[in-house]
C-alpha cells in the first residue's frame, strides 16, 4: 500500500507543530473517516499524527455550559447525564448517527470534520470532483444524487455534510476551540463551516495544522423541549435523507425560544435562522410550523435526484416542531 | 427398502452440523486458505462502459514494491472459451482491447502482499477510445432477443379473450437492478503443481467450475480440482466461472506460486453478476364474477453484451392460475452493463411482483377480495401440461395463512385502517415457484466401526445442505446421525448439481437415496450366498434398515448389523455410488411441482414523511417434505428479508455516461437491517412431493418471492396508491 509515516507525539504542541510543518501531514483520531478514505485512495497523507494519546478528553463544566474535549467519543458524550437532561436532542443525534461500534471509536472533534458520503468524492476513479480535485467539476450534479444537498449547494458541489451530531450543535450555538501554531482561538460552530462556493475543497475555517481541542456546548434552559428527527430509508444504519434538530420553549402556547437546524439537506449543518425568526413569538401550531419550514428551505438548489428533498425537509421540520411542542411523538 | 416408519431424524430441527465450526471460526472459507509462499492479486477495472483500450501504462506498477507480474491483454496468453450452457461462462478475460462494460478487467497485478498488489494496481493508467455506450432499453441501437430460451407460453388466444373479457386490467411494472451481495467477499486461491490446477473458490457449483477451467486452460478435467467446503453465501452469484477466477489461475501459472484474490465490495457489484432490471406488461381479463379468461404477460429484462442469462420472468405466469387463454413472452435487451446473472429466485422474483400486483388490481376492479380471487382461479392441474401436480397445497397455504394472519379483519377500502398517525395496509401474494432439478451423483461408504461417510461435489452456501444430508443419510442407512458424516465441496467426490434453482435438495437427496439404497444392496450382495445370514437371498425391496442393522421387513429379529457383515466377511468398508436424474412428466403422468406459498403482509405508512415499515409477515409454504424444520425456516426467513430488500431498498444505480455503479458499497446500496425486519412467522403445509423418492421440494428461493407484491399491495391498501415500480421508497410515498 501507499506508505506513510506514523507519529504519536506526547504533547499537544508537538502534534500541532508536526502537522503545521508538513503540508502532507494529517491528524488521526478515531480514524473512522480518515482510514476509510485512505484505503480507498481518496486521502493520501504522507504523515499521520496520532492524537489519541493526547490529553484532549473529558467532559467538564457545570451550570449552563459543557466543555467537551475533542477526543471524547460519541458514546461518552451520548452517555453524559447533562446531555441527557439538558440537550436530549444532541443525545438523540449521537445515537442515530452511528452504530455503537463506531460511537466507541469516533471522536467529537473528528465527527465535526467527517467528510461527505458523496460517492463521487469517495471514488478516485471519478475524474470530476471539485472537492477532491479542485477545478474538475462535479459529477454528482448529473449523477445519482439522491443523498445530496439542496441547501448551500450549487452546480459546483452538492455534497451533503453527513454529521448528525453537528446539527443540534449548530442549533445550540456550540463553540469550537482551536489550537494552532500561533496560539488558540475560538470559533462559533455556525461560522466554522464554509459552504462550497467556488472552493468546495475548503470545508471549514481551519488553517492547516490547526487542531480542534474542545467543543463548548451551551445547554438548553430549563423548560425547553428538544428533538432530533432523522428521516431515512431504512430504520437504522443510514445517513439522513433529511433531519431536523429543534428546541422550543413555550409560554402559554406561544414560542418563547426556538432553535432550529437541518441535516441531510445541507452542504454544511444548516442553522435555520429564518425559521427561528418566524417561530419566535408565534403560537405553537401547524401554521407557524409550516411557515417556519418554508423559510428554512428557501431557495434550494435541486437536481432531479434531490428534488423530493425540498418537500421532505419541510415536512421533517414541521414534524420535529410538532414533537418538540408536544403535539406528536 | 423402506424408510423407517417413525422418522426420528428427518424433519426434526436438528442443529447445523457445521455450526460449531462456523461459530468458532474453524470453518475454512476460500479466503482463509493460505500457503507459505502465497502471492496476492489485485484487479484493474475499466472506468468506461464501451470502447477500446488505446493505451495501458503499467510501467509504474511493474516497478512498484513487491510486484511479481502485471498481466494485461497485451501479454496474456490465449485462453479457450469456458463453454456454453444455460448459464454460460463469460468469455475469458484479457483477450482483446474491447470494453463492453464498466468494471471489465484491464489487468491483474500480482505481488507479495495484498497491499502491494492494490497499490500497484492503482498506478496503472488506462487511455481509451470510448464509444457511446448502450445503457437504456429504449436506445434504438440496442439488440433485442425474443424468447431466449424457448420458454414462451401460448395457450388459446389471449388477445381475442382480452378483447371479449367483461373486465380487464392492464399495467406496466418495473423492477430495479439488484446486486446479490453475499456477505463473504468472493475469493479464489489457485495453485499449480505442474499441469495440475487446484482452485479454492466461492463457487456454488464446483463440478461446473472444474469443467470450465479445464476448457479454458486446455487441460483434462482430471487435472483440475475445485475445493469449496464453505462459501460465504452466494444467492446465485457463484453459479458461473467468473473472469476473476480465471485470472487468479492465470496469475498463479505466471508467477509459479499460489495466488489469492479477494474481490473488493465494489468489485462484487461488477464482477459476479446481478439481477437484471425488468419492464413488464401484464393484461388480465376476467368475468364479472372473477374467473380469469385471459392472461398476457410480457417481460423485457436487461442483459450484458455477450453471453446469456436464464431469467424467465413472464413464463411462470402461465402456470400460476387456471386460465384458458394465455400468452407469456420473455425478451432481453443487450446493454453495456456488467454481467447479469441469477440472483435468488431469478425471474420469478420479478415476474411474481408483476402478476400478483396485477391480480390485486383486478380484485379492486371486480370488487372481490384478493384472496377469494386467487382461490376462484386455483389451478388444480398443471395448466400448461394438463397433468396433475406432483404435489400442491397452495389452497392450504392461502387458508392457513389467512387464518393465522387475521385476513378477515381487513376492511377493503384503501386508507380505511389506521393505528394512530400510521396508515395500516394488508396485502397478500400467492407463489407458484418453478420446478428445477439437475442430474447429481453421490457416494456412500459404511465402515467397520459402524460410521458412514456420504459425499458429493456439491456446496452448502449456508442453506443447511451438510445438515439435512446428514439427517437423510442417517435415516436411509438406519443410523444415528452421530455416526454419519456428510462431506461436500471437493471435485474429487462424485459430480454434483449446483446449489441453485432451488433444486439441490431434490437432486442431491435423490442421489443420496440411490447411493444409500445401493449400499444396502452391496451389503445384501455380500451375504447373498452366505447360508448362515438371515438376509441371504434378500433384495433391497425386502428389507428395512434401523439401529445400524438390516432386517427383513416385518421381522426385526431376522437381520444383521452392518458391522457384523463387514467383520464376518473381512471387509474394512463397503461403498456404493448413486445417481439421480428427474423423469419426464409424461413418463410418470404428473407435472413436477416447485414449492408453493402465500405471503400475508401488514405495513405501516407515515403519510406525511413517506415512511414505510413492514409490521408483520406470515408466510405459509408448501415445500413438500421438510427435512429440517429449523434450517428450512431459516431459508424462508432469509428469503423474506431479501424480499423486503427488493421491495423497499435495493437498487443498483448506474451512472448513465460511464456505466459506473454509483452505489457499490454497503453504505450506499441498502439492504434491510434488523430494525427493518419484524418478527416473521413461517408455517409449512403440504405433503411429500411425488416426483422424487424423498418427497422434497426446494425452499431456498421461494422465501424471497411474493414479498414485493404483498408489500406493494399492502401499500395500496394503506394509501390507495398503486406503486408499480421497485423499490418503493420515500420519494414515491411523500
Amino acid at each position: 500500500m501507499r506508505e506513510f509515516v506514523y507519529v504519536q507525539p506526547a504533547e499537544v504542541d508537538q502534534a500541532v507543530a508536526a502537522v503545521t510543518a508538513d503540508p502532507a501531514a494529517s491528524y488521526l483520531a478515531g480514524g473512522t473517516t480518515q482510514l476509510d478514505l485512505m484505503k480507498d485512495g481518496v486521502l493520501e497523507p504522507e504523515r499521520l499524527i496520532d492524537i489519541t494519546r493526547l490529553p484532549l478528553g473529558g467532559i467538564t463544566g457545570g451550570g449552563d455550559t459543557l466543555r467537551v474535549g475533542a477526543l471524547v467519543t460519541m458514546e461518552e458524550l451520548a452517555a453524559d447525564p447533562a446531555v441527557t437532561e439538558r440537550a436530549p436532542f444532541l443525545r438523540e443525534a449521537l445515537l442515530a448517527g452511528a452504530s455503537v461500534q463506531l460511537r466507541n471509536m469516533a471522536t467529537i472533534g473528528g465527527n465535526l470534520l467527517q467528510r461527505t458520503r458523496c460517492r463521487y468524492f469517495r471514488d478516485p476513479t471519478v475524474p470530476a470532483c471539485n472537492k477532491r480535485r479542485p477545478g474538475t467539476g462535479c459529477a454528482a450534479v448529473t449523477g445519482a444524487a439522491r443523498m445530496h444537498a439542496i441547501l448551500g449547494a450549487s452546480e459546483r458541489c452538492i455534497a451533503t455534510h453527513a454529521s448528525d451530531m453537528a446539527v443540534p450543535l449548530v442549533a445550540l450555538d456550540a463553540v469550537v476551540h482551536l489550537l494552532g501554531h500561533d496560539g488558540g482561538r475560538t470559533v462559533p460552530l455556525t461560522e466554522f463551516y464554509l459552504t462550497p462556493g467556488d472552493r468546495p475543497d475548503v470545508e471549514n475555517v481551519l488553517a492547516h495544522g490547526e487542531l480542534i481541542t474542545a467543543v463548548e456546548i451551551p445547554l438548553l434552559p430549563a423548560g425547553t423541549r428538544s428533538t432530533y428527527l432523522k428521516v431515512r430509508d431504512r430504520v437504522s444504519y443510514e445517513f439522513a435523507l433529511a433531519s431536523a434538530a429543534v428546541a422550543l420553549r413555550l409560554e402559554d402556547g406561544v414560542i418563547g425560544a426556538a432553535r432550529v437546524a437541518l441535516g441531510g439537506v445541507g452542504t454544511i449543518p444548516w442553522r435555520a435562522d429564518a425559521a427561528e425568526e418566524i417561530l419566535l413569538g408565534a403560537p405553537a401550531g401547524q401554521e407557524s410550523f409550516a411557515a417556519a419550514a418554508e423559510a428554512a428551505v428557501r431557495d434550494p438548489f435541486t437536481v432531479p435526484g434531490t428534488a423530493f428533498k425540498v418537500e421532505l425537509a419541510k415536512r421533517t421540520l414541521v414534524r420535529a416542531l410538532r414533537i418538540a411542542a408536544g403535539g406528536a411523538s | 427398502m423402506t424408510l423407517v416408519e417413525q422418522a426420528k431424524v428427518i424433519g426434526a430441527g436438528m442443529d447445523r452440523v457445521d455450526g460449531p465450526l462456523k461459530v468458532t471460526g474453524t470453518a475454512h472459507y476460500p479466503n482463509d486458505v493460505s500457503f507459505p509462499n502465497l502471492a496476492h492479486a489485485a484487479l484493474v477495472r475499466s472506468t468506461i462502459a464501451a470502447g477500446r483500450i488505446s493505451r495501458l501504462d503499467t510501467r509504474a506498477a511493474r516497478a512498484a514494491p513487491g510486484v511479481l507480474a502485471v498481466i494485461t491483454h497485451e501479454n496474456a496468453p490465449t485462453l479457450e472459451q469456458g463453454g456454453e450452457s444455460l448459464l454460460s461462462t463469460p468469455p475469458p478475460p484479457l483477450q482483446d482491447d474491447r470494453i463492453l462494460h464498466y468494471g471489465q478487467y484491464l489487468a491483474v497485478v500480482v505481488a507479495g502482499t495484498p497491499e502491494q498488489a492494490t497499490a500497484a494496481a492503482r498506478q496503472i493508467t488506462a487511455e481509451y477510445e470510448p464509444a457511446d455506450p448502450v445503457m437504456d432499453i429504449h436506445d434504438p441501437r440496442a439488440e433485442w432477443i425474443n424468447d431466449p430460451w424457448g420458454m414462451d407460453n401460448r395457450r388459446g388466444d389471449a388477445q381475442a379473450a382480452l378483447a371479449a373479457a367483461e373486465v380487464t386490467v392492464e399495467a406496466t411494472y418495473t423492477t430495479a437492478e439488484n446486486t446479490n451481495n453475499p456477505l463473504g467477499l468472493f475469493a479464489t486461491v489457485a495453485v499449480w503443481e505442474g499441469d495440475t490446477l487446484t482452485v479454492h473458490d466461492s463457487t456454488q457449483w464446483p463440478t461446473s467450475l472444474r469443467s470450465s477451467l479445464s476448457r479454458i486452460f486446455g487441460i483434462p478435467e482430471s487435472a483440475v480440482r475445485v475445493l469449496a467446503p464453505f462459501v460465504g453465501g452466494g444467492f446465485g452469484a457463484g453459479l458461473r466461472l467468473w473472469p476473476h477466477v480465471t485470472l487468479t489461475a492465470l496469475a498463479a501459472r505466471t508467477v509459479l506460486r499460489p495466488v489469492k484474490l479477494v474481490l473488493t465490495r465494489p468489485e462484487m457489484f461488477t464482477g459476479i453478476g446481478h439481477r437484471p432490471a425488468t419492464t413488464q406488461q401484464v393484461k388480465l381479463g376476467a368475468t364479472r364474477d372473477g374467473r380469469l379468461v385471459a392472461l398476457d404477460h410480457e417481460s423485457v429484462s436487461t442483459l450484458q453484451m455477450e453471453g446469456n442469462n436464464l431469467e424467465a420472468c413472464a413464463s411462470g405466469s402461465a402456470t400460476a392460475y387456471a386460465c384458458p387463454d394465455v400468452s407469456t413472452r420473455d425478451r432481453q435487451v443487450r446493454l453495456n452493463i456488467p454481467w447479469v446473472n441469477s440472483m435468488r429466485a431469478p425471474g420469478e422474483a420479478q415476474g411474481n411482483f408483476a402478476l400478483e400486483s396485477a391480480m390485486d388490481e383486478l380484485s379492486y376492479a371486480l370488487g372481490i377480495d384478493p384472496l377469494e380471487l386467487r382461490l376462484r382461479n386455483y389451478a388444480e392441474n398443471h395448466p400448461q401440461l394438463g397433468l396433475p401436480w406432483s404435489s400442491k397445497a397452495l389452497r392450504e397455504c392461502f387458508e392457513v395463512g389467512a387464518e393465522r394472519f387475521g385476513w378477515s379483519r381487513r376492511t377493503p377500502l384503501p386508507g380505511s385502517m389506521r393505528d394512530g398517525d400510521w396508515l395500516v395496509g394488508y396485502g397478500l401474494a400467492g407463489i407458484s415457484f418453478f420446478w428445477y432439478q439437475a442430474p447429481c451423483q453421490a457416494r456412500a461408504t459404511l465402515r467397520k466401526d459402524g460410521t458412514a461417510l456420504v459425499r458429493s461435489a456439491v456446496t452448502d452456501i449456508g442453506t443447511g445442505t451438510y445438515t439435512v444430508m446428514t439427517q437423510l443419510s442417517a435415516e436411509l442407512l438406519g443410523l444415528d446421525p452421530e455416526y454419519v458424516t456428510f462431506d461436500l465441496g471437493d471435485t474429487d467426490m462424485p459430480p454434483g448439481a449446483q446449489a441453485g434453482g432451488s433444486g439441490l435438495t431434490a437432486a442431491l437427496g435423490s442421489a443420496v437415496h440411490a447411493a444409500c439404497r445401493n449400499l444396502v444392496g452391496a451389503f445384501l450382495d455380500t451375504v447373498a450366498d452366505d447360508p448362515t445370514s438371515p438376509l441371504a437371498g434378500c433384495a433391497v425391496g425386502d428389507v428395512t434398515v434401523a439401529g445400524g442393522r438390516i432386517h427383513r421387513s416385518g421381522t426385526p429379529e431376522r437381520g444383521e448389523s452392518f458391522t457384523g457383515i463387514l467383520a464376518a466377511h473381512g471387509l474394512a468398508e463397503l461403498t456404493a455410488d448413486g445417481a439421480s436424474a428427474p423423469p419426464e412428466p409424461e413418463e410418470v403422468g404428473m407435472a413436477p411441482a416447485g414449492s408453493f406459498g402465500a405471503r400475508f403482509v401488514e405495513v405501516r405508512i407515515d403519510p406525511e414523511l413517506g415512511l414505510l415499515r413492514v409490521a408483520r409477515v406470515v408466510s405459509v409454504i408448501d415445500g413438500g417434505r421438510i427435512l429440517n424444520e429449523k434450517t428450512a425456516t431459516s431459508q424462508i426467513i432469509g428469503g423474506t428479508v431479501g424480499g423486503i430488500g427488493m421491495a423497499m431498498f435495493e437498487e443498483t444505480v448506474t451512472d448513465a455516461g460511464t456505466g459506473r455503479i454509483a452505489n457499490a458499497t454497503f453504505g450506499d446500496y441498502l439492504i434491510p437491517v434488523n430494525a427493518d425486519v419484524p418478527d416473521l412467522e413461517v408455517i409449512f403445509v403440504g405433503t411429500p412431493d411425488r416426483y422424487n423418492p424423498i418427497g422434497v421440494k426446494g425452499v431456498g428461493e421461494i422465501g424471497l418471492v411474493g414479498m414485493a407484491a404483498a408489500i406493494a399491495n399492502a401499500v395500496h391498501h394503506a394509501t390507495g396508491r398503486r406503486i408499480r415500480s421497485l423499490p418503493i421508497t420515500i420519494d414515491e410515498l411523500l
